[in-house]
């Protein structure tokens, strides 16, 4: 039984369809980390794009509503973990960390004709992770 | 003290290092071509870029963030120098540093939340655009040669990143087009053509121009919107610095260390300069988080000139064009045409203008002006309209008040209320209104007064704490009214 799961999330469809694969073996001792990466120049458009009045941390937590409203709905206990950085690399890092025991992500992001010509964040992840890698198509 | 002054330079050197050198590979050209923008030799760049660089890693608030001759500066000062010569740039530099310096003691960098969105997002996009206008005469209608040198410069700067991140694409383009150049030769136009290379560092000068009333009527405005154009993009790069390093850091001091560092540009023969969105993400994406990397940066590229300057001036313009026509479509907020959809009307139309006033006054400060007064007006009719909903049951009237009830407003509140009622109970329902100021008490008051002026019985319900307290202090009715 996985433990520590780690759900890399752009918001993209294809990583909520890797939201409901972890229903499927998901228990009550485990819970689930959703990973947003952060790249930098998302740094520029969120800033430019942000309001005053609300935080960024809580307008990048309701670009991953869809999949947290999906873990309430199914009584999945959850945490969110935002991080800076390239996507390939960051994903990586952090499932290499040693905290994880899986790790979860969609075929292809948010980014995908760019990811179709280059060679995709999953590719990497399945390459240079230490730990069980679930792609979900 | 010293244990913040060791993590701010020390932390990590040898990433910091590396990350300032990446940071003055790719300053060079940018600065060579803002001096070309500004129309001054490519030295008056190049020195602004190294002193601001060093000076604000030393006075900055934003450590790792990268601040040199920049296109905002640069764009702005071209009729001051193709008008009255360098010399009054360098004037004008100092006293743009002086207002920086002043409106930073002043703790102004709090006022920047005042501009609102859409004016930061008109800011960016007209100076994406301005940049990329001011390479036209350098692309089109010279030569076959220099649309070919283009066209490569920016399939180099494009493409090579996506496999090879080392080295800042837009030098390899220079140096490998730069290469090709000599050994081929082209019809193209070089940096020498417009401008000569020093080998040398730069010296103590003060501005040659006659310090009189005349020349402070020349200069002045133009230090007063360099100064507002490079506090805007610096504050602007030091919120996004801050969000991509998850940490924060003082843009009071960012402030007073930019006017500083453009006071030392100006003595030392450089343009005024501000933050770099672009550089500092170069920075920061290779891992710097130091001052160590903005220093690094600025020396790195001095040395780097006095060493290479020879070879500089035989760049063809046309692959600094190439590099400015990426820097201006990365300065581009491309999210805002989505926004233009999805904002309120008055917001999309407050960024439209101030892209338009940009474009027609050539002033980014101006722009930035325009849209925060006009933002202002939309907010104040937004926010002056107040709305009364009347309801009777029975000779009991009640009036509901939506909104904020002060000078601007109770205007409209007054017209919504009718004063004829006679010999009724009315009650007035403040529970969805504030009210601010002795403008709003006084118009209750009339409405009260003339109300019971015909029988009627009124009473106010529901104030909350803040507008009871004004009532309290200023007005005359009666308390036995305030339920």
């Amino acid at each position: 039984m996985y433990k520590a799961i780690l759900l890399a999330a752009d918001g993209s469809e294809n990583s909520y369809r890797a939201a409901q694969e972890v229903k499927k073996f998901y228990h009550e001792d485990a819970i689930v980390t959703i990973l947003n990466i952060i790249g930098y120049a998302d740094s520029k458009s969120d800033v430019l794009h942000g309001s005053n009045s609300r935080s960024l941390e809580r307008e990048r937590l309701e670009k991953l509503s869809k999949i947290t409203d999906f873990f309430n709905d199914n009584n999945i206990r959850y945490e969110t973990l935002f991080e800076h950085g390239e996507p390939k690399e960051t994903v990586v890092k952090v499932a290499n960390s040693g905290d994880y025991d899986v790790v979860l992500l969609g075929t292809r992001g948010l980014n995908g004709l760019q990811e179709m010509v280059l060679g995709s964040v999953s590719h990497k992840v399945a390459k240079r992770a230490n730990i069980p890698v679930m792609i979900v198509k | 003290m010293i244990d913040i002054l060791k993590k701010e330079w020390l932390t990590d050197p040898k990433t910091n290092i590396l990350a300032g050198i990446v940071v003055a590979l790719a300053l060079i050209p940018e600065a060579i071509a803002f001096s070309i923008i500004a129309g001054v030799d490519p030295m008056v760049g190049l020195y602004a870029s190294f002193i601001i660089a060093v000076s604000i890693s030393i006075l900055g608030g934003r450590p790792a963030m990268i601040s040199a001759a920049t296109g905002a500066i640069a764009l702005l000062v071209t009729p001051l120098v193709s008008e009255h010569g360098v010399e009054y740039l360098l004037a004008a530099t100092l006293l743009m540093g002086l207002i920086q310096l002043v409106l930073g003691i002043l703790k102004i960098g709090k006022l920047m939340k005042f501009i609102p969105k859409s004016v930061m997002l008109g800011f960016v996009n007209a100076l994406a655009v301005m940049i990329f206008t001011s390479q036209i005469e350098h692309i089109f209608g010279i030569s076959i040669s220099t649309y070919v040198y283009v066209a490569v410069t920016l399939l180099i700067v494009y493409l090579v990143p996506r496999f090879f991140k080392a080295i800042p694409a837009p030098l390899i383009a220079i140096v490998l087009l730069t290469a090709i150049y000599l050994f081929m030769g082209a019809e193209v136009r070089t940096v020498g053509d417009l401008g000569a290379i020093e080998r040398s560092l730069p010296s103590f000068i003060i501005p040659d121009v006659p310090y009189t009333l005349e020349t402070l009527r020349i200069i002045l405005p133009f230090s007063i919107s360099m100064a507002i154009v490079g506090l805007v993009e610096s504050l602007l790069t030091a919120k996004i610095v801050d969000d991509a390093t998850d940490s924060y850091s003082s843009k009071n001091r960012e402030s007073r260390g930019q006017g500083i560092s453009n006071i030392i540009a100006g003595f030392f023969g450089g343009m005024g300069g501000c933050a770099m969105i672009g550089q500092s993400i170069i920075n920061v994406r290779s891992g710097a988080t130091t001052r160590l990397s903005t220093f690094t940066a600025g020396t790195v590229l001095i040395f780097l000139i006095i060493v290479l300057g020879d070879l500089v001036v035989q760049v063809p313009m046309p692959i600094l064009a190439g590099i400015m026509v990426m820097v201006a479509i990365g300065t581009f907020d491309w999210g805002s045409f989505k926004y233009m959809v999805r904002a309120p009307r008055t917001d999309a139309v407050v960024m439209v203008v101030t892209v338009a006033i940009v474009l027609m006054t050539h002033n980014l400060a101006i722009g930035v002006i325009a849209g925060v007064i006009l933002s202002a007006l939309f907010f104040a009719t937004k926010i002056s309209n107040v709305e009364v909903d009347r309801t009777e049951t029975e000779g009991a009237v009640s009036y509901r008040f939506n909104g904020q009830v002060f000078f601007a407003s109770v205007d409209t509140m007054m017209n919504q209320i009718d004063l004829d009622e006679e010999n009724k109970a009315i009650e007035l329902d403040f529970t969805n209104a504030h009210i601010w100021d002795d403008s709003g008490v006084d118009a209750i008051d009339s409405m009260i007064t003339k109300l019971k002026r015909k029988g009627n019985r009124v009473s106010i319900r529901n104030l909350n704490k803040d507008s009871r307290k004004i009532i309290n202090e200023l007005s005359m009715i009666n308390k036995e009214e305030l339920i």
